[in-house]
């Protein structure tokens, strides 16, 4: 090893005794003028190949045997003029100022190399990992390339779940070491080691090098233990890129989770949506075969006398009351199973005449006006559930304007939103109630469910507005906010 | 469910066969020719809406789909598969019959083949392309016309606004109903029908639009 280091150095010597004794052969013919220039070539040869030291060597030794053999008086190591010692100095120059330049081409060349040689190894690990369809298996993959870093001791990869450590790959970590990781997370402060600037640095806080060094990342902790050696600058910078992709593949592992988790949930509300349409067909299915029945034995051609036509009319009327506190339970239990809301642009004026429509029978022999001018601006609503809203309102308001009252329902925008109303000429609502009408099952009837205000609150809250309860002069009224739409005036035509 | 729907329809005078399966019904109606077919989209066996799927071009009844379902969407499904109306259970004897009633005119109406459809004073004649309210004529650009000229050939049955979309605007429309909304609000503008209580187009709410006979 040693003797190897002085190899250059002897090279020197040999060849500035061969430079000489060629120069003494050529002497020997003929009286060539400067062939000390000959040295020059050597020194810059030197210089090139093996660096400073022995390109000097070589110098001095040319200088003392060219003054030696050549220069006279010869066989003396004497200097006589100024021209010599100029002559060992350009030697000495061109020794130090080629080996230098030499010097740094070599360490250019060779960082060069190492730089290429890690991008195509973290290239390589980059690809492989990514392409691992389990995050797992791409974390063993860098855990192992990280391990074999010389002055890497230990690597591994945990992962931070509810304030607990779980090693997803590499080396292992006792249970105070992964207490330590997680604190490390937790604080998002690194401990031993940071990283910055594309490469590791120890600590000087570090106390003890034995111990394992924490870095935090977003998803995870890097764990690393240093052995003896301090890894080289290539080597740091390595190190320093596969806790960067670690960082990266821990950000995949939780994207993934995260996913598999919206599907649950996503999946449990469909569940719950098949069983609110299994339960309401169970439930509607009787109802619906006592109404076909009890409706058909209403015919004159059925036989039934006035007196028990009569008794079917009001069997089927119970039976509708009992469908519709079905379908209000039922609708009920779809907004608190927390129903998607299918959001379209929507004019008030057209909810209300659909609604209208479907309550007509109720609202027969009172007197309705809609005070919904062209110009009020579209709604961003659910048309079934606001409908919903709507006939529930105009329904209440039916059974409680006195026989040929008024009901009004309209609409004025206010405050960058739609506020509509419903109101009638019936009693008033005493003020104690005027915030409890919305609770489910609170009811001022006797054969009220409780359930339409209920299920009016809960589609209007969905829908991000207001619902209140308030005496006017002619009698209660119900106010409730709805959003605008974001419609620009384009369109399709 | 079906026994007492077959007395409740024999007592107002319909010929009734019951098919207690898909199949059964598909036999029933090649059978015997009704002019009106009761889909239970709830059958046993064979899927209500494949059931639909084999019937509609089968037969030329019009389809009345009964469902338990309050959803629209089973609604617009068996609408856009070709049925020609929809009633959800419960139901009383007397609404059912008014619909088949009214299934049963409309049929009648389209094989007169008139070329003039009314809606109380609002006149659409196909033949002319003129549309008059109490006479007077109303200028409509060519998408409302369209538009209302469908309604007009389906008089008095939904039609969904994926239908309407596909045919007034073309496949790529289809899903946009905010077009649909568009020009039937300009449409009423126009014949001076008020959408809070509309005498022409009818909103049918998550379904689509339907001209009032």
């Amino acid at each position: 090893m040693i003797a190897r280091r002085f190899v250059p150095y002897g090279i020197a010597v040999v060849g500035a005794v061969a430079v000489t004794a060629a120069i003494g052969v050529v002497e020997t013919y003929a009286k060539v003028g400067g062939l000390s220039a000959v040295y020059l070539l050597l020194v810059l040869w030197l210089g090139a190949t093996y660096g400073r030291w022995p390109a000097v060597t070589a110098s001095v030794a040319a200088f003392l045997l060219y003054d030696f053999f050549f220069v006279p008086p010869v066989g003396t190591f004497s200097v006589r003029g100024p021209s010599e010692l100029l002559e060992l100095v350009v030697l000495l120059a061109v020794a130090l100022v080629t080996s230098q330049l030499a010097a740094s081409l070599r360490r250019t060349q060779a960082s060069a190399e190492a730089m290429a040689t890690q991008s195509q190894a973290l290239y390589e690990l980059a690809i492989a990992a990514l392409q691992a369809p389990e995050v797992a298996n791409a974390l063993s993959l860098l855990s192992g390339r990280a391990a074999a870093i010389p002055g890497v001791k230990r690597f591994a990869i945990a992962a931070v779940v509810d304030g607990k450590g779980e090693t997803l790959a590499g080396d292992t970590f006792s249970a105070d070491e992964l207490g330590q990781a997680v604190r490390s997370f937790e604080s998002r402060r690194p401990v031993g080691i940071s990283v910055s600037g594309g490469t590791v640095r120890a600590m000087r806080t570090h106390p003890n090098r034995a111990e394992p060094a924490y870095v935090p990342l977003d998803s995870g902790v890097a764990v690393i233990e240093l052995g003896e050696t301090t890894p080289s600058t290539d080597d740091a910078r390595m190190l320093a890129a596969l806790i960067g992709l670690a960082g990266l593949l821990l950000d995949r592992r939780r994207a993934a989770r995260e996913s598999t988790r919206a599907d649950a949930l996503e999946e449990s509300n469909s569940l719950k949506a098949a069983i609110l349409s299994s339960v309401s067909h169970e439930l509607k299915s009787p109802i619906a075969a006592l109404r076909a029945g009890l409706t058909a034995l209403v015919a004159p051609r059925a036989g039934l006398t006035p007196e028990q036509q009569d008794l079917t009319r009001d069997m089927d009327r119970q039976a509708t009351r009992l469908d519709h506190m079905v379908g209000d339970l039922l609708a009920l239990a779809r907004l608190e199973a927390g129903v998607e809301l299918h959001r379209e642009p929507h004019s008030f004026a057209d909810l209300v005449g659909a609604s209208l429509r479907q309550v007509r029978s109720e609202l027969h022999g009172h007197e309705v006006t809609v005070h919904a001018s062209e110009d009020l601006p579209a709604v961003d609503v659910d048309e079934m559930q606001v409908g919903r809203v709507l006939t529930n309102l105009l329904e209440n308001a039916a059974e409680w304007a006195p026989a040929g009252g008024a009901i009004s329902v309209g609409a004025a925008e206010r405050d960058g939103q739609l506020a509509a109303w419903v109101e009638n000429d019936g009693p008033a609502i005493a003020p104690t109630d005027l915030d409890r009408v919305f609770d489910t099952f609170w009811t001022r009837r006797m054969t009220g469910t409780g359930l339409g205000l209920a299920i009016c609150k809960r589609v209007i809250e969905a829908h991000g507005g207001t619902i209140r309860a308030e005496n006017m002069r002619r009698g209660p009224r119900f106010t409730f906010t709805l959003p605008l739409a974001q419609v620009a005036t384009a369109h399709a035509q | 469910m079906q026994r007492a729907l077959r007395a409740g329809l024999q007592y107002h005078d319909f010929d009734v066969r019951t098919a207690g399966s898909g199949q059964d019904a598909l036999r029933e109606s090649a059978a015997w020719r009704p002019d009106v077919v009761l889909l239970d989209l709830g059958l046993p066996g064979m899927d209500g809406f494949e059931t639909l799927a084999a019937l509609r071009p089968a037969t030329r009844a019009a389809i009345i789909v009964v469902s338990v379902m309050p959803g629209e969407k089973d609604k617009v499904r068996a609408l856009d598969a070709g049925a020609d109306d929809y009633v959800v259970k419960p139901f009383g004897t007397e609404e059912l019959v008014a619909r088949i009633r009214a299934v049963l005119r409309r049929q009648a109406d389209v094989s007169a083949g008139e070329p003039v459809v009314r809606s109380a004073d609002l006149e659409i004649d196909l033949g002319r392309r003129t549309v008059t309210v109490k006479g007077r004529p109303v200028r409509l650009t060519p998408t409302e016309y369209e538009l209302l000229r469908y309604l007009a050939l389906h008089a008095g049955k939904p039609v969904t606004h994926n239908t309407l979309l596909r045919q007034v605007w073309g496949e790529y429309a289809v899903g946009d109903s905010y077009n649909t909304r568009y020009v039937v609000a300009q449409i009423r503008k126009k014949l001076g029908d008020d959408p809070s209580n509309p005498r022409y187009i009818v909103t049918e709410p998550g379904v689509g639009y339907r001209l009032a006979p």
